[in-house]
């Protein structure tokens, strides 16, 4: 089987289980419980690294593009740029990556091992659905926590670049932030959560369709683990380009 | 009771799930001094397959496989590795498909059942795995509960239950452990009492000794003896360990004076028929009959097999 094949399969086995774990959501039983400590495991688990990723990263925008703006005298703008950046691209972008590498590795190697130690047949056996107790409340969770992270995210990463304008520059506190509320609209706020839904499919998907069809013992949970990682951070790479333009258009943003 | 359960599939053996055939053994069971004989439900095999193949890729791992499973009976499943006797099993359960032929459970064809449907199915089976297939991030407690949790039966009744399997396994200190803290034949027996809850009328041992020292085989293939004969259980028992089946065809379990379960073995006068083997080579069977049939096969396989040598 060539690669174009192989590559259209998964993408029809993955959004096959996107669909039938979004029908479990019509039927009962419907886990609760589960979602909640999903939601525990993925959002707050990941809250510290996306503390640390924003902040930095706004960080780093500043010091960036402060020197360039003051270069055109407009290092006033700092604060326009720096949360503009983060709300439209970097803070849903880079939260998907992190949360791909933390949260969609694990469900990876979660799924796989529960596959190679016959947990699943078990569980199948038992009489209990695997899609509905453990794809549909790992997408729940995710659809519900990402969008949330990518708001902290955000604002953490505002802050960071408000520490390091002030701190590193002597900028006035008021001028940042005056300049911060006055480049973001409310379009890229919708637009800046509505690209984690996307992604947060995206990442529980892929993730768990690898992990559910892994084949070859450990070995196999190993490669099921680095293949979720890697096809997630690409989707949502090339996913983001499309949203993007997808959203200037249905916005009316200037493009 | 267990001499019941011995005479059971005697009258039933060449019954087929039709009703033509029913009304002939009700006639027969008629005659019976046996209760259970009038039982004509009876005369449906707990598990039969007719016809069955099923290949992975260009591999074929069962050809054209027919066999039944009668009630109360253990059909021990001898073969070699990779010789599609777990594969088997899972065509039980409906975990795996086949390609052609039909699988009845019950006398219901399960064939073309989807997911939802087998779920019902298999509310009446009860599977041991491999290695035990616990659950690693819940305990004990909430594996042998896993099945009573999920139907939503209060916690005094699932607890209550929870230790009467644990204690039919001998296990009930081990109640609040996890699984990473058990041995490999306590996982295994954690994994039998898992199955047992909610006391399904079938069985599946998929190689449940494997790896396991003599005296915690023996154990499980104890409790497998006690399942057939003093619970009535329909079971089919993988394995490719001769210990295995000299105890499942030797001994039976009966209930002495005192209240107490105990092994007897079958000795010269008896025969035990509730214990049949079938022996699977490339997917096909060679050998199906008792054990006094099986040690007398003149097949080079088959002696090699039983021999080691």
């Amino acid at each position: 089987m060539n690669i174009a094949i192989r590559s259209l399969l998964e993408v029809q086995e993955t959004t096959l289980l996107l669909a039938r774990s979004a029908r479990r959501l019509l039927g009962r039983p419907i886990y609760f419980n589960e979602m909640i400590a999903q939601a525990d495991v993925i959002g707050v688990g990941s809250l510290t690294i996306i503390i640390l990723t924003g902040f930095f990263t706004g960080g780093v925008l500043t010091l960036q593009t402060y020197p360039t703006l003051k270069y055109y005298g407009a290092q006033d703008q700092t604060g326009y740029l720096v949360a503009l950046s983060l709300v439209r691209e970097l803070g849903p972008v880079l939260t998907a990556l992190m949360c791909t590498g933390r949260v969609g590795s694990a469900i990876a190697a979660e799924l796989g091992s529960m596959v190679v130690s016959q947990q699943i047949d078990a569980m199948r056996a038992l009489g209990t659905d695997p899609v509905r107790k453990l794809v549909t409340p790992r997408l729940i969770a995710l659809v519900v926590t990402l969008p949330l992270l990518t708001v902290i995210a955000d604002i953490i990463g505002i802050l960071g670049g408000g520490a390091v304008s002030t701190g590193l520059y002597g900028m006035p506190m008021g001028t940042f932030f005056s300049s911060v509320r006055h480049g973001i609209t409310t379009d890229d706020i919708i637009g800046g959560v509505l690209k984690p839904v996307v992604f947060a499919l995206i990442i529980g998907s892929v993730s768990c369709n690898k992990g559910l069809s892994t084949e070859g013992g450990t070995v196999g949970v190993g490669r099921s683990t680095t293949s979720a990682v890697v096809t997630s951070s690409i989707l949502v790479i090339v996913a983001d380009f499309f949203l993007a333009k997808m959203l200037q258009v249905i916005l009316d943003m200037p493009s | 009771m267990a001499s019941t359960d011995l005479e059971a599939p005697n009258t039933t053996a060449d019954a087929q799930p039709t009703s033509e055939i029913d009304n002939r053994v009700s006639d027969a069971a008629a005659e019976s001094t046996f209760q259970e004989m009038e039982d004509v439900t009876r005369a449906v095999p707990a598990i039969e397959f007719q016809n069955v193949t099923l290949g992975f890729g260009d591999r074929t791992v069962l050809d054209n496989l027919s066999f039944k499973v009668l009630r109360g009976e253990t059909k021990i499943i001898l073969g070699g590795s990779g010789t599609g006797k777990s594969t088997t099993i899972k065509l039980v359960l409906g975990l795996l498909k086949p390609d052609e032929g039909r699988v009845f459970v019950n006398g219901e064809d399960i064939t073309d059942y989807d997911e939802y449907e087998m779920m019902r199915v298999r509310k009446n089976i009860g599977m041991i795995f491999q290695e035990g297939a616990l659950f690693d991030s819940l305990s004990v407690y909430e594996n042998v509960a896993y099945r009573l949790h999920e139907q939503g039966v209060s916690e005094d009744e699932v607890e209550q239950e929870v230790r009467r399997m644990l204690r039919f396994v001998n296990l009930e200190d081990a109640i609040d452990k996890m699984p990473a803290e058990l041995s490999g034949g306590m996982r295994r027996r954690v994994g039998i009492a898992r199955a047992l809850v909610g006391g399904p009328q079938i069985v599946m041992f998929d190689e449940p000794t494997a790896g396991l020292d003599p005296p915690t085989a023996r154990t499980i293939c104890e409790l497998a003896i006690k399942l057939r004969d003093l619970e009535d259980v329909s079971s089919m028992f993988v394995t490719h360990e001769m210990n295995n089946v000299d105890y499942l065809t030797g001994e039976y379990a009966a209930v002495n004076d005192e209240g107490e379960v105990i092994f007897e073995e079958e000795g010269q006068k008896l025969c035990l028929i509730n214990t049949k083997i079938m022996m699977i080579r490339n997917g096909q069977i060679i050998f199906s009959g008792t054990d006094e049939q099986l040690k007398k096969q003149d097949d080079p396989y088959i002696k090699r097999f039983l021999r080691g040598k």
